[in-house]
């Protein structure tokens, strides 16, 4: 996997920071970062399922939603431990996220995306539809058994899983089924003429990525104790997660990760001075720089800092 | 496997196409065709623009499906099976527009040409870096081009990297569609000699390309088509005398 030492130290220096953070930030901070583990947990699911292979998910809600419906009806409303109830929900966002292979088979680019739109729209109306008695339809659930008590214990939860997820992720797309996958995305006829089967590594991309989305929906339901189908299957929670990978730098699983806590801390920061909307405009402002500035996000400007430092070393 | 596989892959020819017919709407593409090639030999398709050589190329690989024909590699009906089940069972083809990886090093490039069609391999199993190297230096690449980018490469070397990927792939058979064009004359040695080298260690080839003068010391015979139907085959010399090629070819008797 070409592991150096560098990967080492920046990935310790980085968990012993993480971990050390409950001391030196307050409790509302805490909450800011608890939110901003899950978006990077949601992001990094969209890279590993869109970010190497092109094939744009608009519908990363829908397989956060099954998660989180599936884990929260289950022990709801049919007494199940939530040892058992995450690993099932997580199984059936990967079932759920083979529908994805239907459309990947025929349509690519922005079509995809808008099938994945679609499949969103659907489970949206069908959690109001069907058996709101299950779902509690348009007003969704509460009182939901939650994992975690406080905003110390909420964090180390979902830091934990975070860095699990974003570790693991990162080892595998080192390896060179990564570079298979980035390879579908640059040229999906020669990766089929170079005798590789396209189907099962778009297969392999929807379902890592879905066990991923399924695993952070369920866990972020459990910290939340309820949902709302309003605010999860809404398109603006759709370009959060995007917004949150392209601007940290997709198909490099680092980059969506700091970008969910750029996008979370800017639009943070930027609360107390500009209560309303106009955060956004801002925050518009500043991803649309930094992709003129560089279209491959944060972790191709830090590269490419890191880069000039070290032939400026060495020159 | 065993003998008897070996036995029947000697009877039986690298490659054979029996009555192949491609229709496009009204178009027939491809004209009731049969040939074979031989164990160890290289074939030249030639024949004019739109004469149908490339469809030919993309029946074989599975690319297009023929309205009817067979399509036997050493003997196995292969018509049916999908493009990259076909290059396992031993054939693989270069494009007319060379089509690589843009984001990916010469190395990178060769790398996806030599994985193992297994998910689980490719996560458990490193990269043959030795191998990649191999490859990129044995079509004409040097050390300093290991690492550039498709954007950085010229033609000859496009082509170049279409041939090492294809040759990743560990084909018996090749196909190769227009090499030589767009390429400086020394390039085109290059790679004459690269194909003389393969052909010496015992590759079975199609060749297709308009630089017939290139061509001719690369082939054992000819098949010449135009409209989809097959004109003449043979000897070189017979086949690019014969009345009807030299009409189809130069528009005169």
């Amino acid at each position: 996997m070409g592991l150096r030492w560098y990967h080492f130290a920046l990935w310790a220096g980085f968990i012993i920071l993480m971990y050390a953070m409950p001391d030196l930030v307050s409790k509302g901070t805490l909450r800011t970062f608890i939110f901003a583990n899950f978006l990077a947990i949601f992001a990094i699911s969209w890279d590993v399922l869109s970010g190497r292979t092109g094939y744009i998910s608009f519908g990363h809600p829908f397989l956060i939603g099954i998660g989180a419906y599936t884990t929260a009806i289950l022990t709801k409303r049919f007494d199940v431990a939530i040892e058992i109830s995450i690993p099932i929900a997580v199984v059936v966002t990967m079932i759920g996220s083979t529908l994805f292979i239907l459309p990947a088979l025929r349509i690519r680019g922005s079509y995809f995306a808008l099938v994945t739109l679609a499949f969103m729209e659907l489970i949206y109306q069908l959690v109001q539809v069907i058996r709101p008695d299950l779902t509690g339809g348009t007003r969704g659930m509460s009182g939901i058994e939650t994992l975690t008590r406080g905003a110390v214990n909420g964090y180390y939860m979902s830091l934990s899983l975070m860095l699990a997820v974003a570790i693991s992720m990162w080892l595998l797309m080192r390896t060179r089924v990564g570079t298979a996958l980035s390879a579908i995305g640059m040229n999906e006829d020669s990766v089929q003429g170079s005798g590789l089967s396209t189907t099962r590594l778009k297969l392999f991309a929807f379902l890592t990525g879905a066990f991923v989305a399924g695993l952070g929906g369920a866990f972020y339901v459990h910290y939340l104790g309820s949902i709302a189908p309003r605010a999860l299957f809404d398109i603006n929670f759709v370009f959060t997660i995007i917004v949150a990978a392209l601007i940290g730098g997709s198909s490099t699983i680092i980059g969506p990760m700091v970008g969910a806590f750029f996008l979370t801390y800017l639009l943070e920061y930027l609360r107390p001075f500009l209560p309303g909307a106009e955060r956004y405009f801002i925050y518009g402002g500043i991803a649309l720089i930094i992709y003129i500035y560089q279209p491959k996000g944060i972790y191709a400007v830090v590269m490419q800092a890191w880069e000039r430092l070290r032939s400026g070393k060495s020159a | 496997m065993g003998t008897i596989a070996i036995g029947e892959k000697r009877m039986s020819h690298p490659l054979e196409i029996t009555n192949l017919v491609k229709r496009f709407g009204g178009l027939t593409a491809t004209d009731d065709i049969s040939f074979h090639v031989e164990q160890g030999q290289s074939v030249g398709l030639i024949g004019p623009n739109g004469a149908g050589k490339t469809t030919i190329f993309s029946l074989i690989m599975g690319e297009l499906r023929q309205n009817s024909g067979t399509i036997r590699l050493y003997g196995e009906d292969i018509g049916g099976l999908s493009t990259p089940a076909r290059i396992k069972r031993g054939v693989s083809r270069t494009y007319q527009v060379p089509r690589p990886f843009g984001e990916m090093s010469v190395v990178e490039n060769i790398r996806v040409g030599l994985m193992p069609d297994s998910i689980w391999k490719m996560i458990t199993q490193g990269p043959d870096r030795e191998r990649e190297i191999e490859l990129a230096l044995s079509v004409g690449f040097s050390e300093n081009d290991l690492n550039r980018r498709p954007d950085e490469l010229s033609m000859g070397d496009l082509r170049k990297l279409e041939m090492a990927r294809t040759m990743a792939t560990d084909p018996s058979v090749m196909l190769l569609d227009e090499v030589f064009a767009g390429l400086t004359k020394g390039e085109i040695a290059q790679i004459g000699e690269l194909i003389q080298q393969m052909r010496r260690d015992g590759m079975t080839f199609l060749i297709v390309s308009h630089d017939l003068k290139a061509l001719e010391p690369l082939i054992d015979s000819a098949i010449a088509i135009n409209y989809g139907s097959k004109i003449a085959e043979g000897d070189y010399a017979d086949v690019i005398s014969d009345p009807d090629v030299r009409s189809s070819y130069l528009g005169v008797a």
